[in-house]
């Protein structure tokens, strides 16, 4: 195992590349002038982002995460509730992994 | 409502993030646990959490913790297991930009993707305080960093609990409640269908950890391209 000191100091590497990874986003749309074209790029991203942490995940984890996702959304396309929604789908999804 | 950063922002996005504390406990009890195992002391793998706040590179780090520090893979891997980060903080960027750059760069301190999620729903529904994003990080924070203590103290319970529960699903859920919220009929539908191809291609083809930034770009292009043939 590393040192305290040195410990301590990969820490605080990773933390500052971490740091730069959040802030850099930002600090990149400064130097993009901004349009419509760029808006509607940005917009069209986070929904993008999501289907890439959801899909990709939910494949690897199998049924019990895509009944979890299932319910979910047809609770709230139904409820438009996403605190009910986020607890039935996990729900659903626990009683699934039981049976 | 004009853009700002205040306190009244702060709380209201703690408040409304509240119901991912027990999820994010128990996610770091795990790294606290997995922290021990490979021989990291407790307190080292609470500093980490405390500083870094971002447990997939944490996980990832854990794989390379020896004595020397393999530096360059150590940093590079952070740089890519986050680098997704880069899409959520351009992504708030049109709001943000009335803020002091100050302002703009500390609201980001604590971003991750659960309250960057969390923060682009409440924008939706006319939220305009960054300190949104900052409150909701905290519970975040507080929650990763206790259960990494916890963990790393008991260093005995197992990801189990997690999985019983479904807790361990509970990020996915949530982003896919979002993502139904988020939909406009007819126009998301491609771009979203591009970047679900894209982040799966990426899972099998490219190093790992690279999906997420592979899935946003293709489908943030794809989106654009197509407004554009219209």
């Amino acid at each position: 195992m590393p040192d305290a000191e040195i410990a301590l100091l990969a820490i605080a590497g990773m933390a500052a590349v971490t740091y730069a990874t959040r802030a850099g986003g930002l600090w990149l749309m400064v130097h993009v002038p901004m349009s419509r074209r760029v808006e509607a790029f940005l917009r069209y991203l986070s929904g993008s982002v999501l289907v890439a942490l959801v899909v990709p995940a939910a494949l690897q984890e199998g049924a019990a995460a895509w009944i979890a996702v299932a319910v979910a959304a047809l609770v709230m396309l139904a409820a438009k509730r996403t605190l009910l929604a986020l607890v039935l789908g996990v729900a659903v999804a626990a009683a699934y992994r039981a049976l | 409502m004009t853009v700002r950063l205040s306190m009244q922002g702060v709380t209201r996005g703690a408040r409304e993030m509240a119901f991912v504390t027990a999820s994010v406990f128990l996610f770091g009890v795990t790294f606290g646990v997995a922290a021990r195992g490979v021989g990291m002391e407790g307190w080292t793998a609470l500093a980490m959490s405390m500083a870094v706040f971002a447990g997939g590179s944490q996980f990832a780090a854990l794989d390379l913790w020896q004595a020397p520090i393999p530096w360059g893979p150590l940093l590079v891997a952070t740089f890519a297991v986050n680098a997704r980060h880069l899409l959520l903080g351009a992504s708030l960027y049109p709001w943000f930009s009335g803020l002091p750059p100050w302002q703009r760069y500390a609201a980001v301190t604590l971003l991750s993707d659960a309250n960057w999620a969390q923060t682009v729903q409440a924008h939706a529904k006319g939220e305009r305080d960054a300190g949104y994003l900052i409150g909701s990080g905290l519970v975040m924070w507080a929650a990763w960093a206790a259960g990494t203590g916890a963990g790393a103290m008991l260093a005995t319970l197992s990801a189990a609990a997690l999985k019983a529960f479904g807790l361990d699903l509970i990020f996915v859920t949530f982003f896919a409640c979002i993502l139904v919220e988020m939909r406009r009929d007819g126009r998301d539908d491609l771009p979203w269908l591009v970047a679900a191809v894209a982040a799966v291609a990426a899972l099998w083809w490219l190093p790992p950890h690279w999906h997420v930034l592979a899935g946003g770009v293709a489908g943030g292009v794809a989106g654009v391209l197509r407004d554009a043939g219209r």
